[in-house]
């Protein structure tokens, strides 16, 4: 790699990082250079400094406290890919960590930094909306927390401040009865979604589903979300024709654009698919229903 | 899993070229001998990463090379300031086509005899093309000196696809060729037009099917690269460089730089993978040396991954129609076929010269066809040159995919398993030596016996039954069984057919044994990874008697190896392994005199047993030598009157190519949600002769179907209409992983050539060749029934699903998912 020269700077603690960001003359964040790194690469990414968070060990943690799921800054995808805690409560995590990328890329890239870079085609947005998430943020004047409806703009872009830091995504606890997935379709390990859903259902305790949760990639200019579809699941009870309705809605939600991913009209079928499937995962792991697929 | 099946160990040589070297049977003698599994020698220090690669290759006041390259596919160059780029710190020069003329090497000859530009001197002919070059003392700084060189262009229309380029207002590209103009190469046609369109119209049954062999690039770990070294002292240029052919590259080096040839020396060492990318001359390799004799300093330049895939040999690029014509009950009568080929830029193929289309003569396959025909046109695109022979006999690759596809195609018309076809059709092992109708000779074959092996290992009957069962059933997964019983033509030579740029295409190997029964083996062809160290040791091996540990295979360096046109086309076996027999032979020949002055016996007397690997008195077998006593001898009790030492040198031309064969059956599940394939059983039965390592072949194998899945699956050099390479790096350019790769049922069977010494064919690239029309005629299969014929490569879940689609098999996912509430209440319809 023969990347154009940069200033390397390596804060140790969180407000040594984010005075840094307020002195320097538009400084970009490195924390695992899953996407940094190949626009370095191809100098498509031309930073005067770099602020390399890597050295900030309180952000090295991935645990459950006070109600939510907190993945800090320097949570790696593999980090996720092998908890525990991940595995038997969060379905969508559990599903999501091993499709991103490959395992060397898995082993460096941070979840945070993948939300934080705000690509469309990035799988955790989806997980994020779909858990009615939010994001940590530590500026100048302190932490504030941005819900994941508000934090997504445009491509690459975020609410996120010039001088600040995100460092930390959270969801809540599940719900007694809840379960969560993600489907993703890809054309082959390392490459980015075609299309992906990720789906979270809560149930009441009269099976009927309470809250619902979609998060689409790779088919708007953000991660977003199927607000339709979801509001046409609440207050019903799980049925083949309720997620055939739902898929529908969030194909139709959806906005895809052409491209070698596929043509937009695949995409939206594919949301469709990805749809029914994520949703389908999400009511079994609920324990709510019990899916046969017929031979 | 492994499944042997010897066919014909023993079979009297029918046309063995009278006085040439007679094959022999083969069985090794435990040390390492013929059809051993020994380990790689090689292994040993790439594994341990003491690997010399180019890019390891350090000399002391090296500088560095960074090539501008051009964004536009299609402008004329106004004016280059590279004003900017010298004022910086560390950079020496900024070369320009200017410079390079002072030294009549702004351009190059290509293989085809065209003339490409090292660096473009009048106007960029296809995106990164090279237009100026930065000389600094590190590889950073050479880098940011060249994002200041400062290029002005003016912008033209470009033309991208060959169609296009065909049309009468398409922009002219080689105005540089005198009175040029259009954008066509050559016009190139083999067969009996007549006889077949005959044929055609005669016939009950024809078929046709447009199929298009995508760009591919062979994508090796290790890019291209050189270090040029001119040592003023000696007046001599060494050039280390990721070479396949260094000898032939050493040639062309002379014949283009003006320096005597005995004044080149080309250091190939270590290379990470070939596969045919590095057969051509690079505008790279050039600058470097040039640069280097320029400013007698050593010049290193290794390229970015992007630079490989969008500027140097790419392959396959064809747009082809198949044609087949047949009775009603599946007898072929005739194939054709129209090919429409790519060549980028320049005509830059790398090919024997005599053969436009390379080897894609041989398009009738494994059949017995009486008439064919083919005709072919080639255009100059916006595109980076090349049609290099990808793992693969040059443009075979595409042939085998016509002929494999297209009676897929006639089976499904004719509603007839696509065994039977190929059963009917094959040429029958009697029938070798057999002469193509486009005038090939095929040397020796058992096509039914490796169909029938490879359909056993892959229980055929069952999956049948079972893909017809899910068709009943409408399952939301199909089933396809593919299967591919390719013939490849592999070994060029012989030497009057076969050149690179006049060089006849022998091969050669040296071979010296040393007073202490050691041996240095030293052969004209260049490994990238194929395991020549082991393989060819193993040829002396066997031989000789010896132990192959005691043998070390040497290549690469034109200052100590003979002669040799290089490792493509896998040719090595074929023409330097015979090189390799031969030269053994005549050692053992030598060796033979010194055994009889040792064991004081009549050199009439004393007979090579092959199953001991020693030499024994007749009669007597306890009189016995081996070759490392034989050596003691030569050097220090030589018989008087005998020449001393014990060596000798093969320059081996083959009487002809040879033609190993296989069967190859895929069988893949189509999720009908989503167009996304699995594959189910993946079995590839081959027959490349005898066999020298069969762990070898075996790495050979797997490699070469893992490039095969690449291909039908994922892989694509794409553009846009302006030019831009939209398929130019890893994010775009998909190679296959470890996770898209299923597990491989290998099994062989055993025709041995002929006409080789050893018996032996070449196999590296069978499996690349053989195996993506397997792939598509399985996926195709999959959705037969419901009239699919074809589906193009790479097939992606799209373009899947949109076959499935059209053919009204596309499936939502809820139709066949059914609930049960937790209180058993059932919520499905």
């Amino acid at each position: 790699m023969k990347a154009a020269q940069f200033e390397h700077h390596e804060p140790s603690t969180v407000d040594e990082a984010v005075s840094l960001l307020e002195s320097l003359d538009e400084p970009t964040i490195l924390a695992g250079g899953q996407s940094l790194v190949p626009m370095l690469r191809f100098r498509l990414a031309r930073p005067e400094t770099v602020v390399d968070i890597n050295g900030i060990d309180s952000l090295d943690y991935l645990r459950e406290e006070n109600g939510f799921l907190t993945l800090g800054a320097l949570a790696r995808h593999a980090d996720v890919e092998n908890s525990a805690t991940v595995a038997d409560r969060y379905g969508s995590f559990a599903d999501a960590a091993p499709l991103v990328a490959d395992p060397q890329i898995r082993n460096r890239g941070t979840v945070v930094g993948s939300v934080a870079q705000a690509d469309p085609k990035g799988d955790w947005g989806s997980v994020l909306l779909a858990h009615d998430g939010a994001v940590v943020a530590h500026g100048p004047d302190g932490e504030r927390t941005i819900p994941a409806d508000d934090f997504f703009l445009l491509p690459y872009d975020t609410t996120l401040a010039e001088d600040e830091l995100a460092t930390a995504l959270r969801v809540p606890t599940p719900e007694p009865r809840e379960g969560s997935a993600y489907h993703k379709l890809k054309r082959k390990t390392g490459d980015y979604a075609m299309a992906g859903v990720a789906a979270r259902l809560v149930f009441d305790d009269d099976g009927r589903i309470a809250d619902a949760g979609i998060g689409m990639t790779a088919v708007d200019i953000t991660n977003a979300r199927a607000k339709e579809a979801e509001a046409h699941l609440e207050g019903e009870r799980p049925s083949p024709e309720l997620l055939e309705e739902a898929g529908e809605l969030a194909a139709e939600e959806s906005n895809p654009e052409s491209d070698e991913h596929g043509d937009a009209s695949y995409k939206e079928r594919m949301v469709d698919v990805l749809t029914q499937r994520a949703l389908a995962d999400a009511a079994e792991r609920a324990g709510v229903v019990e899916r046969r697929v017929p031979q | 899993m492994s499944s042997d099946h010897e066919n014909s160990a023993d079979t009297e040589y029918q046309h063995a070229e009278d006085g040439g070297p007679q094959p022999e049977k083969h069985c090794g003698h435990g040390r390492g001998g013929m059809g051993e599994e020994v380990r790689r020698k090689e292994d040993q220090r790439f594994i341990t990463g003491r690997g010399n690669y180019v890019d390891d290759v350090k000399k002391p006041g090296m500088l560095h090379c960074e090539l501008v390259r051009s964004p536009h596919a299609h402008a004329r160059i106004e004016e280059i300031d590279g004003s900017r780029a010298m004022d910086m710190d560390g950079v020496v020069a900024v070369l320009t086509a200017e410079d390079l003329l002072e030294y009549d090497l702004a351009t190059m000859p290509t293989l085809m005899d065209d003339t490409q530009d090292v660096l473009v001197n009048d106007k960029v002919k296809f995106q990164s093309q090279e237009v100026a070059a930065v000389i600094a003392e590190d590889r950073y700084v050479a880098k940011d000196g060249a994002e200041k060189v400062d290029v002005t262009y003016d912008v033209l229309d470009p033309v991208v696809d060959a169609d296009d380029a065909l049309e009468d207002d398409a922009p002219l590209i080689r105005e540089d060729i005198e009175d040029k103009e259009d954008n066509h190469i050559f016009d190139w046609e083999t067969g009996d037009e007549e006889a077949t369109a005959q044929a055609f119209e005669e016939a009950d049954v024809t078929v046709e099917e447009e199929m298009f062999y995508q760009r591919l690039h062979p994508a090796p770990i290790e890019t291209c690269g050189a270090v040029g070294d001119y040592d003023p002292g000696k007046d001599k240029l060494t050039v280390h460089m990721t070479s396949q052919a260094p000898h032939i590259h050493r040639t062309l080096f002379a014949q283009v730089s003006g320096i005597p040839e005995h004044k080149i020396r080309i250091v190939s060492p270590d290379v990470g993978g070939g596969f045919g990318n590095k057969v051509p001359i690079y505008p790279g390799y050039v600058v470097a040396a040039a640069a280097s004799y320029v400013l007698e300093q050593p010049v290193k330049w290794v390229e970015e991954r992007s630079e490989n895939i969008q500027t140097t040999g790419f392959a396959r690029d064809y747009d082809m129609t198949g044609e087949i014509a047949a009775t009603e009950d599946g007898e072929i009568l005739a194939v054709r076929t129209d090919v429409l080929a790519n060549h980028g830029a320049y005509n830059a193929a790398a090919q024997p010269s005599k053969f436009p289309a390379g080897f894609f003569n041989i398009f009738t396959g494994s059949y017995d066809i009486d008439a064919a025909y083919a005709s072919l046109s080639a255009a100059y695109t916006n595109t980076a040159p090349g049609g290099i022979a990808y793992r693969c006999s040059f443009r075979v690759t595409e042939a085998v995919y016509l002929i494999e596809r297209m009676v897929k195609v006639l089976a499904d018309e004719l509603e007839v398993d696509p065994t039977e076809i190929r059963r009917k059709n094959f040429i029958q092992p009697e029938q070798f030596p057999y002469e193509s109708p486009t005038g090939w000779n095929y040397d020796s074959g058992d096509y039914e016996s490796a169909l029938d092996l490879a359909l056993e290992m892959a229980e055929y009957e069952e999956y049948r039954e079972e893909q017809q069962r899910r068709i009943e059933n409408d399952a939301d997964k199909l089933l396809g069984i593919g299967i591919s019983s390719f013939t490849e033509v592999v070994g060029a030579g012989p030497g009057k057919t076969c050149d690179i740029a006049g060089v006849e295409m022998f091969d050669s190997a040296e071979i010296r044994i040393h007073p202490t029964g050691k041996a240095t083996v030293r052969v004209g062809v260049q490994t990238q990874g194929q395991g020549h160290e082991t393989t060819f040791a193993q040829i002396v091996a066997e031989e000789l008697g010896m132990d192959v540990d005691d043998i070390v295979v040497e290549h690469g360096d034109t200052d100590t190896d003979p002669y040799g046109l290089g490792t493509y086309g896998s040719r090595s076996t074929p023409v330097a392994g015979a090189a390799t027999a031969v030269a053994s032979r005549k050692v053992r020949d030598k060796a033979k005199t010194i055994a009889a002055n040792e064991l004081e016996a009549d050199e009439g007397d004393i007979e090579w047993d092959r199953e001991s690997g020693e030499f024994h008195v007749a009669g007597a077998p306890d009189r016995s030598i081996t070759i490392t006593e034989i050596a003691a001898g030569a050097y220090m009790n030589n018989p008087a009157g005998e020449e001393p030492g014990l060596e000798a040198v093969n320059y081996y031309d083959p009487p002809e190519m040879t033609y190993p064969f296989g069967s190859y059956v895929v069988v893949v599940e189509v999720d009908r949600e989503t167009g996304e394939v699995e594959f189910e059983k993946f079995v590839a039965v081959d027959d490349c002769g005898n066999r020298i390592n069969p762990m070898v072949i075996e790495g050979q194998i797997h490699g070469g179907l893992a490039q095969g899945i690449g291909t039908a699956m994922m892989e694509h050099v794409t553009y846009d209409d302006n030019g831009n390479v939209t398929g130019g790096d890893f994010m775009n350019y998909l190679l296959p992983t470890a996770m898209e790769i299923p597990e491989f049922e290998t099994g062989h069977t055993v025709t041995p050539s002929p006409h080789h010494p050893i018996g032996a064919k070449g196999v590296g690239e069978s499996p690349t060749v053989g195996s993506p029309p397997a792939i598509v005629n399985a996926v195709v299969d999959a959705m037969a029934h419901a009239g699919v014929s074809h589906v193009e490569m790479p097939m992606t879940p799209d373009v899947v699903w949109e076959a499935l689609d059209e053919a009204g098999l596309a499936q939502q996912p809820a139709a066949n998912l059914e609930f049960e509430l937790e209180s058993g209440e059932a919520a499905d319809d």
